[in-house]
């Protein structure tokens, strides 16, 4: 039993961020979709980090994204990539 | 008693040290305050952070790996634990928590938190479900850090709140079968109770998937009277954490003391009086498992 289920194969899960996020027209703050579907809490919203666009208030950040950030926890039920109406989500292993 | 209480406890349980309230008594407030400032500034950007130099996106697989594994679980328990000077704000250094009964979180509500006292939205649920729910009590230097950022203060009714109206609160969120939780930030410097839900808190999440103790179990266990349970179910629907089962054949529950973390949730849904909260110490086959 716990054999196969370290066979598992790594969950990739991928937002495009050219749809959703600081740069698509979707505001991950007014859809947030993905996160309420999902079971096991897979995603996490945050401000954007890294890119070259700054938050301008640092105090109330206005760019945010979605990460699927705990990939080992997904039980691939397909759950956001449905209710993504963007079609935003993909899911590889 | 845990490693904590034998350092910062005073021959106490650590949440009931007076001292640990007192930012100023701990390091200079001005300190704390631009600490957590930076802290709270950031705080949804925690996961995905840096650990050793690598992202903690999919860390489940990472703490996995032969070398590296074992590199970043030592990385990510010092950091969660860190007492030293230069300790990262944005990654929340020093930040850990522990579960309380009601009993105990009501009692440092009444004498022990500090004030300004207030009541603000969870950031748990709003990074990883969009539900903002005013259910985080915080107090002392960090709810004046907490004013001034918008996203975690109700707008439509009032923040600061008395001891009194903190204790009816905390009820009515127990009650609810939220587990109330009080966390050192940084630690030894106490200013939070939470009423936490898993998968959605941060730390339930961190200890439950990934054995990193953000999260410690409570200084009780819970124990069936096996004779008194009727078995009518009701505490199985109130346990977060999967920790109560029905098993028909015996029509009563039995409890995974893996899983308890001896919050006492499910007393509120036992009408048999058969759930009771007993100190960990007097169970020597638990006595140390926090």
């Amino acid at each position: 039993m716990s054999k196969s289920k370290n066979k598992k194969t790594r969950t990739k899960i991928e937002i495009d961020y050219s749809i959703c996020g600081e740069g698509g027209k979707i505001d991950p703050r007014d859809c947030s979709l993905c996160m309420r579907s999902c079971d096991p809490a897979v995603f996490v919203m945050h401000p954007t980090i890294g890119t070259e666009k700054k938050q301008e208030d640092p105090y109330d950040p206005q760019d945010w994204r979605i990460t699927p950030i705990w990939g080992s926890l997904c039980t691939r039920c397909f759950k956001c990539v449905n209710a993504c109406p963007e079609n935003a989500i993909t899911i590889t292993w | 008693m845990c490693q904590w209480c034998l350092k910062h406890g005073a021959g106490k349980k650590w949440y009931l040290n007076s001292r640990n309230y007192h930012a100023d008594q701990l390091s200079s407030e001005a300190e704390m305050t631009d600490y957590l400032t930076e802290q709270w500034m950031n705080f949804e950007q925690i996961y995905i952070r840096k650990i050793a130099g690598f992202s903690s996106k999919d860390l489940g697989y990472k703490l996995k790996m032969p070398i590296i594994g074992r590199i970043l679980r030592w990385r990510a328990e010092s950091m969660i634990h860190s007492e030293s000077k230069n300790r990262n704000a944005k990654n929340a250094d020093g930040h850990f928590g522990q579960v309380i009964p009601l009993e105990d979180a009501q009692l440092i509500m009444s004498e022990l938190a500090a004030e300004p006292i207030i009541c603000n939205y969870c950031m748990c649920r709003w990074m990883q479900r969009k539900e903002k729910e005013a259910v985080c009590i915080n107090f002392g230097v960090l709810s004046e850090v907490l004013e001034k950022l918008p996203r975690f203060i109700p707008k439509d009714r009032t923040y600061r709140i008395d001891r009194e109206t903190a204790m009816e609160k905390l009820e009515e969120f127990n009650k609810k079968g939220y587990i109330s939780s009080v966390w050192f930030q940084p630690v030894p410097y106490i200013n939070a109770i939470c009423s936490c839900e898993s998968p959605e808190c941060g730390g339930f999440t961190l200890r439950n998937n990934f054995d990193l103790h953000v999260m410690y179990k409570a200084e009780y266990i819970i124990q069936l009277d096996q004779d008194k349970c009727q078995g009518c179910k009701q505490c199985v629907a109130m346990c977060q954490l999967n920790a109560i089962r029905f098993i028909p054949s015996m029509n009563r529950v039995i409890i995974d003391y893996d899983k308890c973390f001896g919050c006492g949730i499910c007393r509120h849904a036992c009408k048999n009086d058969a759930l009771k909260l007993i100190p960990r110490e007097e169970y020597p086959g638990f006595d140390g498992t926090y």
